[in-house]
């Protein structure tokens, strides 16, 4: 699953990903992340750090919060320099800075799954 | 009488001879004879009129007044001549020729047995030259009062003109004595502070305002100023005053003394630096914000263009992959760009982190090196020497510093197809050259390189960028606690060196 508030980016990242042969499925709204956990029960989350009302590490900490989410793999990314720092804090499994390498993304993936 | 006198001279012929030789001019009037006329003169009296015996004789001595005819001292001497007393006077003369001289009188009356005034005796001086002398002096006297009141009145203006500077000024500006007594305030600190002169001036500086005026930094500072003698210069302080609020303030200080008047005053100059600083500050974020937000569609136009280099199949044309690739190298490069503006506006907001870590310096470069080759085929990109110390620093923004100085070397110098890059261990810092054959740089340019959005004036045209890469650079360097500098000559190239010290993990130096 992934989580971006930029619709171009979902996009792209759906469009990429599911060339690496997985199924995907994206969320625009950070708030909806929960419940959208709950119901499509993802293997691995992408989780854009800068995002308007909840961002990527407050989302982060309510998953971590949840006993049943908390082990579930998470890779952080962000156009920011500081981003790899905020992914480390909030206890995130990998992070990948914008703009992505194709292959890092790969390797990244797959390496938690 | 003198015994040198010959006894056949009597008394009588002794003193006309005494008259005879004088140097002063004698005449003597009768005063019976109608209208005073001069029974006698003596030679000196023709010389000084000009006039001979016989022109003289007969006449009343008004005669040498010419036409001069008011003049003050007549009546003294009539009312003198009308009482048979005597006095004396000065008048204007006019000798033969018709020329001015002044002429000293003294009259004396002669008296008979009865008391009867019969003659006069008049002793002439000519006085010209002293009176010339004191008119010269009376007309440098005149003339100094003049020019006394002249510069008066342009020390007046000169005051007038300086203190409407100073109030005009937007800057607040005080004069201090050397126990920080407000002796004067303009009216720009009087206005920014909403205080009135009278709870100013003869205050104490940090009694000033309640105290507002109490800040530990601002003390420090005055206390550097008398006794050294340096000027403080632009000394940032913030301070929180309790109507004003939060001021952002850049303080200047210099001893003042006028030699003879004063010493030991203090002139501190406040500048309100808060809205500048509040503009910078919003330009620095808007650079952020800008190419943060410039990023979100380049990842998407990168993402598809990876796609596109993936899904390629075997059989496009040359022609197609090479627009996919090229596009690719195009986006990357812009990407390059955001990463160096976003990396400003984190040095302009003290936010460029370093993260520290133990690294292979060596093999650092050995990366660096290879990685350019690798785009740049026509190049020969050199490697001398080596480290062989294990770096604690940021390595990510080293590579930076050395890919933009030998991205330079081979940018700049067109012509070449060779670059240097020298390594060494010198003393416990790290040193690295980069050297090109390239065009060189001005000497007056040299040290500007390393500003922001600084371009050498001819190179803007030919070569495009915007001069940040080496202010990137210089800001990494300095927080590994290390210098960049670059040396070069016009027509032979130029040298771009940095130095680091090599830390332990607590941070400090090491000595090895």
């Amino acid at each position: 699953m992934i989580c971006d508030d930029d619709n171009g980016i979902l996009e792209m990242m759906e469009m990429i990903i599911e060339e690496f042969g997985f199924d995907v499925f994206t969320e625009a709204n950070s708030v909806n992340v929960l419940k959208r956990l709950e119901s499509e029960k993802p293997d691995l989350l992408l989780l854009d750090i800068w995002m308007p009302v909840l961002s990527g590490d407050q989302v982060l900490k309510t998953i971590k919060a949840e006993p049943k989410f908390s082990s579930l793999p998470v890779i952080m990314y962000s156009a920011s320099a500081e981003g790899h720092i905020i992914a480390e804090k909030s206890g995130a499994s990998d992070y990948i800075a914008k703009p992505f390498d194709m292959n890092d993304l790969e390797a990244k993936i797959i390496a938690l799954l | 009488m003198n015994s040198n006198i010959k006894p056949n001279l009597t008394d009588q012929v002794l003193l006309e001879k005494v008259v005879e030789a004088a140097n002063t001019g004698i005449v003597i009037t009768d005063n019976l004879l109608p209208d005073n006329p001069i029974i006698y003169c003596n030679p000196a009296f023709e010389r000084l009129s000009g006039y001979s015996r016989e022109e003289i004789i007969g006449h009343n001595c008004r005669f040498l007044q010419n036409q001069d005819r008011k003049q003050e001292s007549r009546k003294t001497v009539r009312e003198a001549i009308a009482r048979g007393e005597s006095c004396m006077v000065e008048f204007r003369n006019y000798n033969k020729s018709g020329e001015l001289f002044y002429n000293e009188l003294y009259l004396s009356a002669v008296k008979d047995d009865k008391g009867c005034v019969t003659n006069f005796i008049g002793i002439q001086n000519d006085i010209t030259d002293r009176r010339k002398a004191e008119q010269a002096l009376q007309l440098y006297y005149n003339e100094t009062d003049r020019k006394v009141v002249e510069r008066t009145r342009m020390l007046k203006e000169n005051e007038e003109y300086l203190s409407s500077i100073v109030e005009t000024i937007r800057e607040s500006l005080l004069v201090m004595d050397k126990d920080y007594h407000i002796l004067s305030a303009n009216s720009h600190f009087l206005n920014t502070f909403k205080v009135s002169i009278s709870e100013t001036k003869g205050k104490m500086l940090y009694e000033l305002g309640n105290g507002q005026w109490d800040i530990p930094e601002l003390r420090k500072m005055m206390l550097e100023i008398l006794p050294t003698n340096n000027p403080v210069l632009d000394y940032e302080v913030e301070h929180e005053f309790p109507h004003i609020g939060k001021k952002l303030m850049l303080l200047n200080a210099h001893r003042i003394e006028l030699e003879g008047q004063f010493k030991d005053r203090i002139l501190l100059a406040i500048e309100d630096i808060t809205e500048r600083k509040a503009i910078e500050q919003r330009k620095d974020d808007f650079l952020s914000i800008a190419s943060h937000e410039l990023k979100t569609p380049l990842t998407t136009v990168l993402g598809y263009v990876q796609m596109m280099q993936r899904l390629m199949p075997e059989t496009v044309s040359d022609k197609f992959r090479s627009v996919v690739d090229k596009t690719g190298v195009y986006v990357d490069r812009l990407n390059q760009l955001l990463a160096e503006l976003l990396d400003v506006s984190r040095i302009q907001t003290g936010n460029l982190e370093l993260h520290m870590e133990s690294f292979d310096f060596d093999k650092m470069v050995i990366d660096t090196i290879d990685g350019l080759k690798a785009a740049t085929p026509g190049y020969n990109i050199i490697l001398k020497g080596k480290v062989e110390a294990v770096f604690n620093g940021d390595e990510m923004h080293l590579v930076q510093v050395l890919t933009n100085l030998i991205s330079n070397a081979i940018k700049y110098s067109p012509e070449s197809h060779e670059v240097e890059v020298y390594v060494s261990k010198v003393s416990n810092f790290v040193k690295v050259s980069v050297k090109d054959k390239g065009m060189g740089i001005k000497e007056g340019e040299l040290k500007k390189i390393f500003e922001r959005f600084y371009r050498v004036g001819e190179i803007q045209k030919r070569y495009p960028g915007m001069g940040i890469g080496l202010y990137i650079c210089d800001q990494i360097v300095k927080n590994h606690g290390g210098t960049l500098w670059a040396e070069s000559k016009i027509g032979e190239g130029s040298v771009f060196s940095f130095t680091l010290p090599i830390k332990d993990y607590t941070g400090e130096a090491s000595n090895g």
